[in-house]
């Protein structure tokens, strides 16, 4: 049984994302930690900052892998695209879920509340339940192809979050600040920023590195089951032969 | 020891370095006093003292002095600050002072402005920010290897 | 799962239930997505749900907002707070530029709760035309520097709030 190329692209050039992120980490949680100074305003805890934006964008980008991903799959219907949607679906939930806890976090010592349902939490928070009913339908499809097709259509319905997530905080009224990069500009010195940018770029590493050892297990195990069953019936066949 | 296990091992050692080295970096921040202890101990030289700004004391005057009363627990301490503009500073801030107390005038004389120490929230966000993503990598390259060793395994069968 | 085949009636009988199980697992799970979603359109597009108020829509509440619990922001005007020299509490205006509203509140205000910045404020609007809050939440806004360059007078590009509330 030979393993799928794609696969073994994946073997070859994933120890370069993840030690990429274990550098880039490493240089932001220095630079986040240690070498950046407090904000004006805030103090110290908007180092939480460099820790919660990268987790909540990462699980952006996530989504939006996810969402391609699932047109691809229902365009060439190749299972091993499947078996990264699913991979990535998982991974987005963990990173959604860490986003808003980290969140939280720094909400209480900022705004004095751990949680309000304003229209960027509330988005957010859709976003976990999207992903966690996404995950929930595939454990509860037989068929591994009704599975995947079903949960790509879910996820592609789900997108429309992610816009809404994204503009929350311009066509709302919101507690939770605006953009800090947008159409307006930079709203982050350099001093602050460049911790955000190492952590953020270690982040998407760290993901992509984190979805690439995913992508490896399930299709693996899919492998595994495959084969499994074909011993079974090999040696099904064997018993009514004799 | 497989090579994972070393390269885990390493990862570990290099957050053990980094908790040690922000630990040390912010552990003069840590300590303060409470406005009672400073009252009832004396104490000389550079001190912090941790309390709240109360209600209707405070007086500024011009851009770098001001006069409060730093509420504690049991008692209050009148201060006087003289410093860089204290920009965040108003009634009913809990903040941390930094300054000597000047025993014969009963003043506590402040020349800035510290931060209040609430670290514990930045520990707690990072650690639940990093911490289920190592444990949760760990786990899924560890089940990537036994997959193959056991893929690997099962060729014998496979080869016929 | 999913591997039995039925043989006998007792298996099909099983089966049938973990059908029907696995189908309303389906429809849970569509549901989840779909509710929250819906909730998601209903809450924010809809025209009568907002996350808070402002000072102008509070002045002009109708006496059915009495007893309601509602959440109001705008900008801490500068100089207004006041304390009380013995009990923990503050009274302030809040603004949105074109209307202000009187603020109470018992306790001690977010760490970041300042003048001239936003805050958002949970309780009741009172007949005496005065806010009797029970929740202040600082709105911190997204520029953020070292407070050197704040002192320099560097003003880092943001949204306006104060106008927002109007528009």
């Amino acid at each position: 049984m030979t393993i799928h190329r794609v696969i073994r692209k994946v073997q070859r050039f994933e120890g370069w994302f993840g030690g990429g992120a274990l550098l880039c980490l490493i240089a932001g949680l220095y630079l986040g930690l240690i070498g950046s100074p407090p904000d004006y305003y805030q103090g110290e805890v908007v180092r939480i900052m460099y820790i919660h934006v990268p987790l909540a964008h990462t699980s952006l980008l996530g989504y939006t892998i996810l969402a391609a991903g699932s047109l691809w799959y229902l365009w060439k219907r190749d299972p091993i695209v499947d078996n990264m949607c699913q991979a990535v679906a998982a991974l987005s939930a963990v990173f959604t879920a860490l986003a808003l806890g980290t969140g939280m976090i720094w909400g209480k010592p900022t705004w004095d509340t751990w949680w309000t349902w304003d229209a960027r939490l509330t988005s957010f928070t859709v976003l976990l339940l999207i992903l966690i009913g996404y995950l929930m339908l595939r454990t509860f499809v037989d068929d591994p192809e009704k599975e995947a097709r079903y949960g790509a259509i879910l996820a592609i319905v789900g997108f429309v979050d992610l816009p809404i997530i994204h503009f929350s905080v311009e066509w709302w009224r919101t507690l939770h600040q605006p953009q800090s990069i947008s159409m307006r500009g930079v709203s982050i010195s350099s001093g602050l920023l460049v911790p955000l940018l190492f952590m953020s770029v270690g982040m998407s590493l760290l993901f992509s590195y984190m979805l690439m050892v995913r992508t490896q297990l399930l299709y693996l195990d899919r492998l595994l089951h495959a084969k499994k069953g074909r011993l079974l019936s090999q040696f099904h066949l064997s018993k009514s032969d004799s | 020891m497989t090579n994972l296990h070393r390269r885990w091992g390493g990862v570990f050692l290099v957050a053990i370095v980094f908790i040690v080295l922000t630990y040390n970096h912010y552990r003069d921040n840590l300590a303060s006093l409470a406005p009672e202890q400073v009252k009832q101990e004396t104490p000389a030289g550079e001190i912090r003292v941790l309390g709240m700004v109360q209600g209707g004391t405070l007086e500024t005057r011009g851009a770098g002095e001001a006069t409060f009363a730093l509420l504690g627990k049991s008692a209050t301490l009148p201060v006087h600050y003289q410093g860089p503009p204290p920009d965040n500073l108003r009634e009913l801030k809990i903040l941390i002072l930094i300054g000597t107390w000047n025993a014969d005038r009963q003043v506590f004389e402040a020349h800035d402005i510290g931060i209040v120490p609430n670290y514990g929230f930045i520990a707690g966000a990072y650690l639940l920010g990093l911490l289920p993503l190592a444990l949760l990598l760990f786990a899924m390259t560890r089940r990537v290897h036994s997959l193959y060793e056991e893929i690997k395994a099962s060729t014998l069968y496979e080869e016929e | 799962m999913g591997e039995d085949e039925g043989e006998g009636d007792g298996k099909n009988c099983k089966s049938e239930m973990m059908v029907a199980k696995k189908k309303a697992g389906m429809i849970v799970s569509i549901l989840l997505v779909g509710g929250a979603l819906g909730y998601l359109a209903l809450g924010n597009f809809g025209e009568n749900v907002v996350y808070f108020f402002t000072p102008s829509e509070v002045k002009a509440f109708s006496t059915d907002y009495y007893q309601k619990k509602v959440r109001v922001g705008g900008m801490v005007v500068e100089g207004s707070m006041e304390t009380y020299p013995d009990r923990l509490g503050l009274t302030f205006r809040l603004t949105d530029g074109e209307a202000t509203i009187p603020v109470t509140f018992e306790g001690i205000p977010p760490d970041l709760f300042k003048e001239g910045q936003g805050a958002v404020v949970e309780g009741y609007w009172t007949n005496q035309q005065r806010f009797e809050s029970n929740l202040i939440m600082a709105k911190h806004s997204e520029d953020y520097m070292p407070i050197e360059l704040k002192r320099a007078g560097v003003e880092l590009p943001r949204k306006d709030f104060m106008k927002s509330l109007v528009e």
